[in-house]
This record gives structure tokens, C-alpha cells and sequence, in this order.
């Protein structure tokens, strides 16, 4: 571990950067927590996939139900190597995959304004998933094929777009959606950000490279303003599950969503 | 001449008699044209805020003035049976939750009152309440809009 004094006001930034909440915050009678509500991270959220049910877990402060009793280094390796303190691997329904590539400092700043929010009590069941993705062992395999620290996307010097690169393949996590998975779930790296079906049901995650149908139309700016407000350039609103991506981002500064801007306009035209 | 005088009217009966626009039992159909009137009036708004366009406050009370009317009609068009059809993107919730729709319609309807009250004349004063309207878009688009995919 770095030399590093976590400082919870900048794992703040990472935390609406990662969009812990969008899964982690307890559903309020049964719909996503709003406001406050998003700052409880009791879990309970189920994601129906194609693989089964997966149950978002406890990450609150709480001692025995949450991860207030985990340890800085558990806490990393849980985050960037995908494994649990006893020793399993997690699901990459968690997309660790992606936190691996962010810098571990940022992980260090997270857990330090993890630690300021209220425990909630409550454990959560645990995943129902159909054969042969019930055998967690399996993951290990899987690991060696898709997990790794590489850049997706070729870093230039400490630009703009580096800065974005950082917020984008790590803790934003924007290809667990945006980018179309092989059979075994794993990222399909040569259609980075390049459009794939929704994981939880019908319809599409849109193309965000300069060669989608309607990115291609907008500006950096008109990104930026998007993620800053909601509004497309044509003034209508964002949908879907973007809705809740869109709100964490609005809490970012307006140099970091000018970044991420930069970054999906540096990045090559898929079609 | 009153010959074709006549006959442009009868077009027009017809027309008038065909278009669901003008019809009033198409109300999808109706409601659709009038979402898509008030996103065109928001564009130009929209991009005086962003620094897009320059500022004309003649331009921002005629979009404040679409949004009023716009939100006097709109609650009317979703009777029970018009919940389907012609890809609408109304959510069912409209028809579930009835009294957390007409909410999210009333302060759609204050926030315009509001702007146009406020008869703002330079885009510093055109800000927030062009941006309190813009949050009721938002607020009731995620409840009660489902996505066209």
C-alpha cells in the first residue's frame, strides 16, 4: 500500500464517480433511493440477468452486517482484485474489473468517505445463479482471462483525456454497460464503448464512441452538459438507467465531465 | 374564385376531419405533437443557457408561453384507454399513480407561471427560472416516461 492519507473528502468525488449508490443504496418501497436515501448503503437491490439473480450486498459502516470491520488492505482487495477478506472471488457483477484500473489512492480516498456514512443493519441473501455460473471457483479462470490493470485505450501524457480515461475505464465503469460482453461475460475489448444489449432486459446501451448514431451529433460540450444536466442537445431528457448514472455525475466538477467529454471524442469511431 | 375558394375549404374539412391532430380522440397522438412542441420551444432556451445562442428575451417568453399552454392540455391526454398505441412512451404509472402524475403536471405548470411572472430580461435573470422548469422535465420524465428502445 502507498504512502498515501486517505482523505475522505476526495473519496467523496470517487464515490459519485463510481456510482457505488445507483446499486449499493437500499431500494426505498421498492424503487431506487433518491436524496439522502442514496447515502444508506444497506444493499437489497436485485439485478435480473441472464446468469440469474445477483443481490447487491451490505457495504455500510455497519460492523457485522455491512464492511465497517474490513480492513484498508481488504477493503483494496475487494475492489481491485475482486476478492473477498475470507479468501472468494466475487462476482464481476461488481465491476472490479474496472476499479482495477483506477489509481489505488483513489480506493484509499473511497473507503475513508465510506466510513462517514451511517451503518445500516441487515444482511443480504445471497445470489441465485443457474449452472454453470453457480460455481464461484470458477471465477478464478475467468479472472485470469479478463482481469487485469491495462489501460483499455492507448494513455497519452497527463492530458484532458487521460484525466477522463482515469474516471471512464476505472471507477466510472462506463464499459460494464457500454461495451458488448463475450459468452463468458467478459468485456469485448476490440468494441470498447461501442454499444451492447441492455444486461437487465430489452433494447440496447447505446454506442458512446464517435461512430454512435447519435453521439456522433454532439459536441464535447453537448456531453458535458449532459452529464451536468440531463438535457441532450435536441433538450430532451436522459432515460433509462442513465437517469441515475447522469445524477452521480451532476455531483462531479465541471473540469472532470469536460474529461470525460474529451476522452469518448479522443477515442477511435466504431460503428 | 369561389369555386376554388370552395374547394380549399372542403381540403381543409377533410383534413381537418382526417388528422388525428385535430380530431381530439387521438390523444396520443396529440399528446405526442404537443411534447415534441414543447421540446422544440426548450431547445432554443436551452442554448442561450449554454452560451449557444445569444440571448433574446422575445425568443425565451414565446417558449415560456408554449410551455403554459402545453401544460394547461397535457394532463387531459391520457384518458383511460390510451395507454398503448402508436409507440407511446407514457409509463403505466400515469395510470397508476394518477395523483403523483397531476403533481409532477402542477409543477411543471407553477415553475412556467413563475417564469413568466418573472418576464426575466437578460439571460442572467432568464437562469433559474428557465432552470426550475427544466427540473420539473426531468422529474416527472423519470417517473412516468418509459424509454423508446
Amino acid at each position: 500500500m502507498p504512502d498515501h492519507a486517505p482523505d475522505p473528502a476526495a473519496g467523496e468525488r470517487i464515490f459519485w464517480a463510481g456510482g457505488c449508490a445507483s446499486c449499493h443504496a437500499s431500494p426505498v418501497d421498492g424503487k431506487r433511493a433518491k436524496g439522502d436515501d442514496k447515502l444508506l448503503l444497506g444493499g437489497g437491490l436485485e439485478l435480473e440477468t441472464d446468469y440469474g439473480v445477483f443481490r447487491v450486498p451490505n457495504i455500510s459502516s455497519h460492523p457485522g452486517d455491512g464492511i465497517g470491520e474490513w480492513s484498508l488492505v481488504e477493503f483494496v482487495n475487494a475492489m481491485q482484485r475482486g476478492v473477498s477478506p475470507d479468501g472468494r472471488h466475487y462476482y464481476p457483477s461488481f465491476p472490479y474489473t474496472s476499479y482495477a484500473r483506477m489509481p489505488v489512492e483513489d480506493v484509499m480516498d473511497l473507503r475513508a468517505f465510506l466510513d462517514t456514512l451511517p451503518p445500516v443493519e441487515g444482511r443480504i441473501a445471497p445470489h441465485s445463479l443457474g449452472f454453470p455460473w453457480s460455481i464461484r471457483r470458477g471465477l478464478g479462470l475467468w479472472k485470469r482471462r479478463y482481469l487485469n490493470t491495462d489501460p483499455v485505450t492507448r494513455a497519452a501524457a497527463p492530458t484532458l483525456e487521460e484525466h477522463g480515461r482515469l474516471l471512464v475505464e476505472g471507477a466510472g465503469h462506463c464499459g460494464e454497460c457500454h461495451t458488448p460482453r463475450d459468452r463468458f461475460g467478459g468485456l469485448v475489448r476490440e468494441r470498447w464503448l461501442a454499444g451492447a444489449p441492455n444486461p437487465e432486459g430489452k433494447g440496447r446501451v447505446p454506442n458512446i464512441t464517435p461512430g454512435g448514431k447519435t453521439i456522433s451529433e454532439w459536441s464535447a460540450a453537448d456531453i458535458a452538459y449532459y452529464l451536468e444536466s440531463g438535457f441532450t442537445p435536441e433538450f430532451d431528457t436522459v432515460g433509462g438507467t442513465m437517469v441515475a448514472v447522469q445524477e452521480n455525475l451532476a455531483k462531479l466538477s465541471e473540469e472532470d465531465r469536460e474529461a470525460i467529454a474529451a476522452y469518448l471524442k479522443a477515442l477511435p469511431a466504431l460503428h | 374564385m369561389s369555386y376554388l375558394k370552395s374547394r380549399s375549404l372542403v381540403t381543409a374539412i377533410a383534413l381537418a376531419l382526417t388528422s388525428p391532430l385535430f380530431a381530439g380522440d387521438d390523444p396520443v397522438h396529440e399528446r405526442h405533437e404537443l411534447m415534441e412542441g414543447v421540446g422544440d420551444a426548450a431547445k432554443p432556451v436551452g442554448q442561450m443557457l449554454k452560451g449557444e445562442r445569444d440571448f433574446d428575451a422575445g425568443v425565451v417568453m414565446t417558449s415560456f408561453q408554449t410551455f403554459d399552454e402545453a401544460s394547461a392540455r397535457f394532463g387531459e391526454l391520457f384518458p383511460p384507454g390510451s395507454e398503448s398505441g402508436e409507440g407511446t412512451e407514457a409509463a403505466p404509472a400515469i395510470w397508476e399513480d394518477r395523483a403523483g402524475f397531476e403533481e409532477a403536471l402542477a409543477a411543471w405548470a407553477d415553475a412556467v407561471d413563475a417564469a413568466i411572472a418573472a418576464n426575466p430580461q437578460t439571460l442572467e435573470d432568464t437562469k433559474p427560472v428557465a432552470g426550475e422548469i427544466f427540473k420539473t422535465c426531468k422529474g416527472c420524465h423519470d417517473n412516468y416516461r418509459i424509454e423508446d428502445e
